[in-house]
């Protein structure tokens, strides 16, 4: 590939620095966070991802959901990062131009939780399913410190949704609950932090650490050393490799698979308003999961699951059919005649759990100046916040500067969305430059501005995935079939390159195999 | 020497499956056919079975870089690969006539290949 | 922005449907008809169909895609129709007010007094048919690939496995070995191929192309591309049955698995869909559900031969003329709705509004039939018969039916296939 890593466009020369005041080992949306925390003391930070863009791992590969904390277990760090996590988001995506929808979270409690056959006099059983157990779940939740619950009768639950299954008996409303893009997250965090003067790099390998006299010294990588005596790990899934490498470990990071089902947002756009989950007993659920739920995603597509699926493959990010199955059967219950039809794509993330189940945070005892940041699986997304708060602690007491910068910005200027703009301002960008005219995603409506403008973004979309995480392009109905031609010719140009080197993400992706007649010996590139 | 050849009628969506027999090129009997249609086809096939050609070439100076072409009548189709494999060496300069011949004579069969739309000049992508 | 402009008949797509509308309606005396075509070009999807087998009908002639759309790009420049190119329709809204945008005007508004609806079709996606995986790069629908190889030559494979046997498929399997390609092989879900005969033996045959029938592909492996695919054979049920896997090297996946009409603009603007070919509902006039909105082509059902979508956008062009001249004022009589007889899975148009002159009724069957006999019957009478060696459910079935010179009032029209046996 012509271009790896920074962007000569705006990020200075590929060559890394030979020092820097503190190392974010990972650019997913834990380590952007901890970085743009940082940058408001000091602009000396840099990123390091092994990816071709930030968002690359379980960031881009989640279902979005800002949890208010009332899935997870009393007394555990996670939450209570959670918790003020939630709390904390609306401060922390202020200026990122991101946008938290907090359209709440609805826990429906159904005839399945107690079922009739167990014995149970009726009465006593509907008075556990349509008082206890609300009260129950309220009163777990405000305990946890989270506020606004309210319990719903069934009427009003199907007020609220009424695609609900009619075996719903009561609910409890979780206000706070809300979701976010978690790659347009992580993107703007990280662009937000290179505003503020840190640097990231992609395609940028950790292969070791110097470590002397019980501290870390230096960050070894595929392009070079950076010296450094503070350093973050925030790498995901390999994040019990990378503390092993500088000695720093003690944890195991066993990979669990989610697969979640997309559908058509404009066949499911009005299906569920909130999100909506089944409660379960604790004996009830079937995986280490929290169950998942029926969500629409930031921009409105409904989606099913997760599923929760030990793996021994930190990159299995397949999905079998019998998890499509398995899902397709779990919501049949929760909503019986959802619209199967609409299905338009599936996903599938690697959460990075470890044998605790709980996220591991701190400073290591071996190696002064390595902190790690692991363990970090749902809700990670909703405890970002308060973990880079967590973590900004740890890093004060290691020698970050503590005094905050009177220049720092707070801004992240957004690139204009064709599709959500008026007439009028749509108008005033053609006239300006045609080819916000020129529509190339026909189902998402995605100028080719945009796609040229996500190219050349702080953090450069140098591949097919970057430029549809930035735009959704090919993320519709077609899923690229129409405009995968048309954003590989884009990126072609806008990057100097020949248009067989453009990737699906990154290296070893090609979009294409070769030019017409190459392969009888006519053609050349 | 006796020998068989099995055929797939193309002429209905009966699809009939044909047996022809024939003995040194000679055809002795076509079984399997519905109709006459399909007899008729089978001994063709045998015979002389020929195929429309239809490839691209390399365009220089257009609005796109390739042009669709056809052959203007059907060659054999024992020698379609070999004309395509002829044709993939061929560029033309843009403009380009609909019907324009790209190139006459494919492999001495008399047959020409001709472009089978118009084509500006221009800048392709 | 600039005044809202209101033509006469704005035609949405300018593939074949909408090129043989927009030239039907200016030729029926419209004057003032504008194309909207969202590519740089003219043509829809035909200029990538460089294979032959086009305008047997229409022009008693065998052509490529490209000569078949040539024709109609030729008459259309000359009829003085005006064409917007590069063009992307925004919005439909059931009062036909149309928002549109493209490079040199902006969005601009259109108020139209007629409009057909002409926006063809898309591919199916590899999760419309639920294949397991990965998602690298290397899966690709037929249609698209047929794209990036004629259209922008590019390449993307080069040791190809097919699923689905479709026209579409079988064509890009030749396509793809005589670029030099390999394909493995195609394979098809169902116990018989989906696309014509003369396809599977000009495509596949002449060229040593495996079909595998009762196939389907069950993984998709490689993380960044595609590196292998696991096929699977299936049982009667459509299940694939275990121990049967066997591992296929390849570095794409191309999808034929079916097309679904573009009516994202109908549903916008209210138009009545037929579950059953997911177009709208139309009548003999190919008038949709909405008053002065016609469509044709596929948007309306999935045709199989270009030269009866070319046919169905000349009635709707017509029709689309003859409202806006007759000031859209005639009464629109109520429809009797064309039932779907005997082994007739969906007829197009589904409604009959006024039965005064010849009119076309397409459809398909549910299942293969031989010595099959293909009627319609208006109120019990016989208006239509035709016999046929067979009929297949991928081969699109015509039928007509006459008034008689004046108009018939009616109760009941049926399609239907019957057969010698039942017959006798």
């Amino acid at each position: 590939m012509a271009r790896n890593g920074v962007s000569p466009l705006s990020l200075g020369p590929e060559k890394l620095p030979s020092r820097a005041g503190l190392v974010v080992v990972g650019g997913g949306v834990i380590g952007c966070s901890i970085a743009r925390e940082a940058t408001r003391y000091t602009p000396d930070v840099v990123v390091l991802e092994k990816e071709s863009d930030v968002a690359c791992g379980t960031s881009k590969a989640n279902n979005a959901e800002v949890h208010s904390g009332i899935g997870e277990d009393a007394g555990t760090l996670k939450q209570k990062l959670n918790v003020r996590g939630n709390q904390m988001y609306d401060e922390f995506v202020r200026g990122l131009g991101v946008e938290l929808k907090r359209q709440g979270l609805l826990i429906v409690v159904t005839q399945r939780t107690i079922p009739r056959d167990g014995g149970m006099p009726e009465e006593e059983r509907m008075e556990l399913l349509t008082r206890k157990i609300p009260a129950g779940i309220v009163a777990y939740g405000e305990n946890a410190g989270i506020r606004g619950l309210r319990i719903l009768s069934r009427d009003e639950v199907f007020r609220m949704e009424p695609n609900v299954t009619r075996e719903a008996v009561a609910g409890v409303f979780d206000p706070t609950y809300g979701l976010i893009s978690p790659y347009k997250l992580t993107i703007a965090l990280a662009e937000h932090a290179v505003i503020n003067g840190a640097r990231v790099f992609l395609d940028t390998e950790v292969t070791g650490f110097r470590v002397e006299d019980g501290a870390v010294r230096a960050v070894v990588t595929n392009r070079g050393e950076i010296e450094s005596s503070l350093v973050v790990n925030a790498s995901g899934v390999f994040a019990d490799e990378v503390a092993d490498m500088a000695g720093a470990g003690g944890f195991k990071i066993h990979p669990r698979k989610g697969a979640t089902l997309l559908f058509d947002r404009q066949v499911t756009a009005e299906y569920v308003r909130s999100s909506v989950a089944e409660f379960r007993l604790p004996g009830q659920r079937t995986t280490q999961s929290k169950g998942g739920g029926a969500m629409p995603t930031a921009e409105g597509n409904l989606q099913l699951g997760p599923t929760a699926i030990e793996v021994e493959d930190k990159y299995d990010t397949s999905i079998s059919a019998e998890e499509i199955e398995e899902i397709f059967e779990r919501f049949h219950y929760l909503l019986p005649d959802f619209p199967r039809d609409a299905l338009i794509s599936a996903f599938s993330g690697v959460r990075a759990p470890t044998l605790e189940e709980d996220f591991v945070i701190g400073a290591s005892e071996a190696v002064r100046g390595f902190v790690n940041v692991a363990g970090i699986q749902s809700p990670g997304l909703a405890s970002a916040p308060a973990i880079a708060e967590m973590v900004l602690g740890i890093l004060h007491d290691l020698g970050l500067p503590r005094e905050p910068r009177p220049d720092f910005d707070p801004v992240r200027p957004a690139p204009p969305k064709f599709s959500e703009l008026s007439n009028r301002e749509r108008n005033r960008l053609v006239r300006e430059d045609p080819r916000w005219g020129n529509v190339i995603c026909r189902c998402e409506t995605v100028t080719e501005m945009e796609v040229v403008n996500a190219i050349h973004s702080i953090i450069p979309a140098t591949n097919m995935d970057a430029v549809k995480r930035r735009t959704r392009t090919g993320m519709g109905r077609c899923q690229g079939g129409f405009c995968h031609n048309r954003v590989a010719a884009i990126l072609a140009r806008e990057l100097g390159i020949h248009v067989t080197e453009v990737t699906k993400d990154g290296e070893g992706s090609p979009v294409f195999l070769g030019v017409a007649k190459e392969f009888l010996g006519g053609g050349t590139r | 020497m006796k020998k068989t050849h099995n055929y797939t009628c193309i002429n209905c969506p009966l699809s009939c499956s044909l047996e022809l027999t024939e003995e040194d090129g000679e055809v002795l009997e076509v079984r399997g056919a519905d109709c006459k249609v399909g007899q008729k086809y089978a001994v063709e096939e045998f015979r002389n079975p020929r195929r429309t050609v239809s490839t691209t070439v390399r365009v220089q100076g257009g609005v796109l870089p390739l042009l669709p072409v056809v052959s203007a009548a059907p060659i054999p189709k024992a020698l379609v690969r070999e004309a395509v494999r002829t044709l993939a060496a061929v560029t033309v300069e843009a403009p380009v006539a609909d019907g324009q011949v790209i190139y006459p004579d494919i492999l001495g069969t008399g047959v020409d290949i001709i472009a089978s739309r118009r084509l500006e000049a221009g800048v392709s992508g | 922005m600039s005044a809202v402009r209101r033509p006469q008949c704005v035609v949405i797509g300018a593939g074949p449907a909408g090129l043989g509308a927009a030239l039907a309606a200016r030729e029926a005396g419209l004057g003032d008809v504008m194309l909207l075509e969202r590519d740089f070009e003219l043509g829809g999807i035909l200029p990538q169909c460089i294979h032959d087998g086009f305008g047997s009908i229409v022009f008693d002639q065998v052509l490529t895609g490209p000569q078949y759309a040539q024709r109609f790009i030729d008459r259309v420049e000359a009829a003085g129709i005006e064409v917007k190119l590069n063009t992307m329709v925004l919005e439909m809204r059931g009062d036909r007010r149309i928002t549109a945008v493209n490079p040199r005007d902006g969005v601009f508004e259109l108020e139209p007094a007629s409009i057909v609806l002409a926006m063809g079709c898309r591919e199916r996606t590899r999760h419309q048919v639920m294949i397991p995986g990965y998602r690298p790069a290397g899966v690709i629908c037929a249609g698209a690939a047929q794209r990036d190889i004629n259209i922008e030559g590019l390449m993307p494979g080069r040791r190809v496995v097919i699923l689905g046997s479709g026209d579409i498929g079988l064509i890009m399997a030749r396509r793809f070995t005589l670029e030099g390609a390999e394909v493995e092989g195609v394979y098809e879900i169902m116990d018989h191929p989906g696309g014509l005969t003369r396809n599977v033996v000009q495509c596949l045959h002449d060229y040593d192309i495996p079909l595998h029938l009762s196939h389907t592909v069950t993984f998709i492996h490689g993380r960044k591309r595609v590196e292998a695919v696991t096929v699977t054979r299936v049982d009667e049920n459509l299940k694939p049955i275990k121990g049967t896997e066997r591992r296929v090297p390849c570095d794409a996946l191309v999808l034929s698995v079916g097309l679904i009409p573009e009516n994202e603009l109908s549903k916008q603007a209210g138009v009545e869909l037929d579950p059953l070919t997911a177009g709208p509902v139309v009548d003999e006039r190919m008038h949709t559900s909405v008053d002065g909105i016609f469509a044709c082509g596929n948007v309306v059902c999935v045709f199989d031969l270009v030269d009866w979508v070319t046919q169905t956008a000349e009635r709707a062009g017509r029709s689309a003329a003859e409202y806006v001249l007759e000031g859209g004022r005639r009464k629109r009589r109520p429809p009797v709705r064309v039932t779907a007889g005997r082994n007739v899975k969906f007829v197009v148009p589904q409604l009959l509004r006024e039965f005064d002159r010849e009119i076309e009724l397409f459809f398909r069957v549910e299942h293969p039939e031989r010595a099959a006999r293909t009627r319609v019957l208006v109120d019990g009478e016989e208006l239509y018969s035709r016999k046929a060696k067979m009929v297949r459910p991928p081969e699109m079935v015509k039928a007509g039916a006459d008034p008689g010179g004046a108009r018939r009032e009616l109760e009941n029209i049926t399609v239907e296939v019957v057969t010698e046996e039942e017959e006798a």
